[in-house]
């Protein structure tokens, strides 16, 4: 079909979003891309979810943290963040997410806010609360290596605990 | 900005992952809110040096009956810098809000609890802060998050009509419930807050804080008189 003329084509604009989850998280962008229309029809119905039309553009996940470019609406950006933060997991796995910010191209907003995976994870043994336990040690770097110690996820027999350096002393 | 959460027991996280994750977010402090039978065990201001925010000791009050809860708040209330009470039932929402010793009723519409224009009065009188949970908006469906819905409209009304003093928190039991105060800004305004409420919300856990702490310190003798050379306000 014969595309529109410019002045009728929609408007965009791209979100970066950044994710955290625990370190057996396995979900894909089919998965997120899912979650993230359920959302939108929960929070504001089948209309407010057509206006948006949520599109997930870019993702990578892997070993508890991930980054997506989220297409939305020019004009809805807010009412996207709205159903972005009401995503709590997906396909059953806990996630924690944030915007880190919004542009008007894609390649605006990866150039802008995607980073080549910052994060190294390592798989080493730790002790937290009196035990030798295994946990995932992350390490974003010198360059925004949070003040509080590298953050570590710590398996506490069937579940997750979400812990720092400062914790395993 | 601040947002209360619940750490380790009561949670998934340790205050130390609550605090650099608020951070990132763009918080200026958390109130660690455990209940009183799940107390966490940490430093407050080594975290606080570590991740740039201010961590403050809350305790959530959390109690059978009133008789009880009332016993629970006065040992608190000398070693934390904020008690709330775990709301969610009619006697407890109405102790909490009759007792200017409380400084949040949290959840106060959580599972059978409700909330009317007496105790609404009644929290304006004795500056309790009523809680606005965005818990179950944020992390429940169906039918649970429509009453909440519901729920929340009522307590905003109510606020609204008696001039309520009020806090608003994502009630994060884990680092991954934590979430940006533009974001819940922008949801707030979705379920019919406006964004200047949710922000005054979210600044009033830290105002509720440094008050609480003036409170504690030693230069205070009774309100109006402090000790030693104090800052003209």
């Amino acid at each position: 079909m014969k595309h529109l003329p410019k002045h009728l084509q929609p408007r965009w604009r791209y979100l970066a979003v950044e994710f955290e989850t625990w370190p057996d998280a396995d979900f894909d962008r089919g998965d997120f891309q899912r979650q993230c229309w359920f959302a939108a029809q929960n929070l504001l119905g089948d209309v407010g979810s057509a206006d948006l039309d949520l599109s997930v553009f870019r993702f990578d996940h892997d070993d508890g943290w991930g980054q997506s470019v989220i297409r939305v609406r020019r004009g809805e950006t807010d009412r996207a963040r709205a159903v972005l933060a009401c995503i709590d997991e997906v396909n059953g796995d806990e996630i924690g997410l944030r915007v880190q910010g919004v542009s008007g191209t894609v390649r605006a907003c990866e150039e802008k806010y995607i980073r080549r995976r910052p994060i190294a994870s390592d798989q080493r043994n730790v002790v937290f609360e009196n035990a030798e336990r295994s946990g995932v040690v992350y390490d974003r770097g010198a360059s925004d290596a949070p003040r509080g110690g590298r953050r570590v996820d710590v398996r506490c027999d069937d579940a997750f605990a979400g812990t720092t350096e400062l914790d395993l002393e | 900005m601040y947002d209360a959460v619940h750490a380790r027991p009561d949670g998934d996280s340790t205050v130390a992952r609550l605090a650099v994750t608020a951070a990132e977010y763009g918080f200026d402090g958390i109130v660690v809110r455990n209940h009183g039978d799940a107390l966490p065990d940490y430093d407050p201001e080594r975290i606080s040096d570590a991740s740039g925010v201010d961590v403050v000791d809350g305790v959530e009050v959390r109690a059978s009956d009133p008789t009880r809860a009332a016993g629970f708040v006065g040992n608190h209330r000398d070693r934390a810098t904020i008690v709330a009470v775990h709301g969610g039932d009619v006697a407890t929402n109405r102790f909490a809000v009759e007792q200017a010793a409380v400084d949040v009723l949290a959840h106060p519409m959580a599972g059978d609890g409700d909330f009317n224009h007496v105790m609404a009065k009644a929290a304006a009188e004795n500056g309790v802060r009523v809680e606005f949970s965005l818990r179950a908006v944020l992390r429940s469906e169906g039918g649970r998050r429509v009453r909440a819905l519901g729920d929340l409209r009522k307590l905003r009304e109510l606020v609204t009509e008696y001039d309520v003093p009020y806090v608003v928190s994502a009630d994060a039991t884990s680092h991954h419930h934590l979430r940006a105060p533009r974001e819940l800004r922008a949801l707030g305004e979705v379920i019919g807050f406006s964004a200047e409420q949710i922000t005054a919300g979210l600044q009033e856990w830290g105002r509720l804080a440094e008050r609480n702490r003036d409170l504690q310190s030693d230069e205070f003798v009774e309100p109006g008189v402090w000790r030693g050379s104090r800052r003209e306000e």
